[in-house]
């Protein structure tokens, strides 16, 4: 450690990017200026694809890379690396990023999968046929573009979101979240005997939450292998496929209404534009009450990955109850706290004086940058994945039962609790303007 | 033997769930029209205009915001103290 700057480390890296891109992105917005990063259209067929290639749009891409690779070569060297190797590694891992994020433009694909799902196949699809060629692996650095991207994300964690269904919506996102997490914590190390700890809580975190960007969090938290979060949000993203379709049916076939039948939604489908999605298939009220009860489950992900890193730090000494406060502040990911301050920022600072238009433009600039960081880092995580390891992962069956028996007590316990607020029996129904 | 069943089992969801899926996908089932994002927006930032679907006029919540904040709070400390005391338990 000795002569180790303090911004020598990956957390510290993080933060710093994390931080210039929000402040960039605060003032940029401000002053009116249009720098938003490059993402696709969707496209139906090859002329709407190579119709996105206009000099406009090769420019933004153009600009998009430059930003990204001065920022995160800057932070590379930081990390005391080469920045001519980093910059080398990146620049090939950026033309991989763009491919992704070109397939995951296509039309039906968009609707269904994830980027991170193509990302990940890609990755997977070079390293294990033609190899990671050598002067690619300096940018292969997967938790320095998540670290990255969570503090960028951290910004668009509203606080205020909490009282957007009041006591409802509290009982029934944060009610629930927690004992789903928990059970699936006990049930996955007591009854199926799973001995990667990271791996448990990453999944049980993509169930009870929302998904990749819980899985994503919890992840970087608990600093669990790659192939953990890989296999986390390919679990996910499979079975969102399944609950956006076949929940509103079942909900309807049930004659739950909309309005207990969105709050279920909102509460046990993993991805939020899935959610709004399948609420909206059961009508306006669904939407509302799904959109609603998401948006609170959305800003849980902050304290999900806090108290995570927390109980990892303190636990990873052998005594979960016995180490010290100064020894759990030493210890935990200092990105977490970056991810932390950036919510709090947004939420009592940035939107009580500039409101919430302002934070929500913002939060529009930043998301690209942080859905390119994302893009980077799963393609990194392909490029770093044989497929023996995730052989080896999926072995025994237990991830998968583990992830439907704790989506099934996620549901189970999010109807009673569904019921009990929204039914009419026990409190009275609230008004939602639709 | 019940590891084998439940590998068995596993497999079994593994694959109807990926059939399942592939065949959603295939039939385009579920989409709403006019809603040009699915599973892939994955966090509601990346909805394009989501206070469209969802804004703060949709529920006044007579309870004010610090109480919910306060609630928020006791109950995730309440949930930190059972998940170590369930971690104690499995240990």
């Amino acid at each position: 450690m000795v002569g180790k700057k303090w911004y020598s480390s990956e957390d510290s890296a993080a933060n710093i990017l994390g931080f210039i891109m929000i402040a960039a992105g605060l003032a940029i917005t401000l002053s009116g200026i249009d720098f938003a990063a490059f993402s696709f259209k969707t496209w139906h067929n090859f002329s709407e694809l190579s119709g996105q290639f206009s000099d406009a749009s090769l420019s933004r891409l153009a600009r998009t890379f430059v930003i990204l690779a001065v920022l995160f070569t800057a932070g590379a060297k930081m990390k005391g690396e080469s920045a001519l190797r980093f910059f080398a590694g990146f620049t090939a891992l950026f033309v991989l990023a763009v491919i992704v994020r070109l397939i995951s433009a296509e039309y039906e694909a968009s609707r269904y999968l994830e980027w991170a799902f193509f990302a990940l196949f890609i990755g997977l699809l070079v390293s294990n046929t033609v190899g990671v060629p050598d002067f690619l692996k300096p940018a292969i650095q997967t938790e320095y573009y998540i670290k990255t991207g969570l503090v960028v994300m951290g910004f668009s964690v509203l606080f205020s979101n909490i009282v957007n269904f009041g006591l409802y919506g509290l009982a029934i996102a944060w009610g629930v979240t927690p004992l789903v997490i928990i059970f699936m914590w006990y049930f996955g190390r007591k009854v199926l005997k799973i001995d990667n700890d990271p791996f448990v809580i990453t999944i049980a975190s993509a169930t009870s939450v929302c998904g990749t960007s819980a899985a994503i969090a919890t992840a970087a938290a608990s600093d669990a292998k790659k192939t953990d979060l890989s296999l986390a949000v390919s679990i996910s993203i499979i079975f969102t496929v399944i609950m956006m379709v076949l929940e509103p049916v079942i909900i309807r076939w049930l004659g739950l209404g909309e309005l207990i039948g969105g709050a279920l939604i909102g509460g046990t489908v993993d991805s939020t534009g899935a959610v709004t999605v399948a609420g909206t298939a059961l009508g306006k009220l669904g939407q509302t009450t799904a959109v609603l009860v998401k948006s609170i489950q959305n800003i849980l992900i902050g304290f999900i990955a806090f108290a995570v890193a927390v109980f990892f730090t303190a636990r990873s000494g052998g005594k979960s109850h016995k180490v010290s406060a100064s020894e759990i502040w030493t210890r935990l990911p200092k990105f977490i706290l970056g991810f932390f301050a950036a919510s709090l920022i947004a939420s009592f600072i940035v939107q009580p004086i500039f409101g919430r238009p302002l934070v929500n433009s913002v939060n529009k600039l930043l998301d690209q940058y942080k859905n390119w960081a994302f893009v980077l880092a799963f393609t990194s995580i392909g490029l770093s994945t044989n497929f023996r390891e995730l052989k080896e992962q999926v072995s025994g069956g237990k991830p998968l039962t583990l992830y439907v028996v704790g989506q099934l007590f996620n549901i189970v316990l999010t109807f009673a609790v569904v019921y009990v607020a929204l039914s009419g029996r026990f409190f009275p129904l609230p008004t939602i303007a639709q | 033997m019940r590891d084998r069943a439940l590998k068995i089992t596993a497999g079994l969801i593994f694959v109807l769930s990926v059939i399942l899926a592939v065949y959603i996908m295939v039939n385009g089932l579920g989409l709403v029209e006019g809603l040009d994002f699915g599973a892939g927006a994955y966090y509601y930032a990346d909805i394009p205009e989501f206070d469209r679907y969802v804004n703060s006029e949709a529920y006044k919540s007579p309870v004010s915001m610090w109480v919910i904040i306060a609630l928020f709070l006791i109950w995730g400390w309440a949930m930190y103290r059972f998940l170590l005391w369930v971690d104690g338990k499995g240990r």
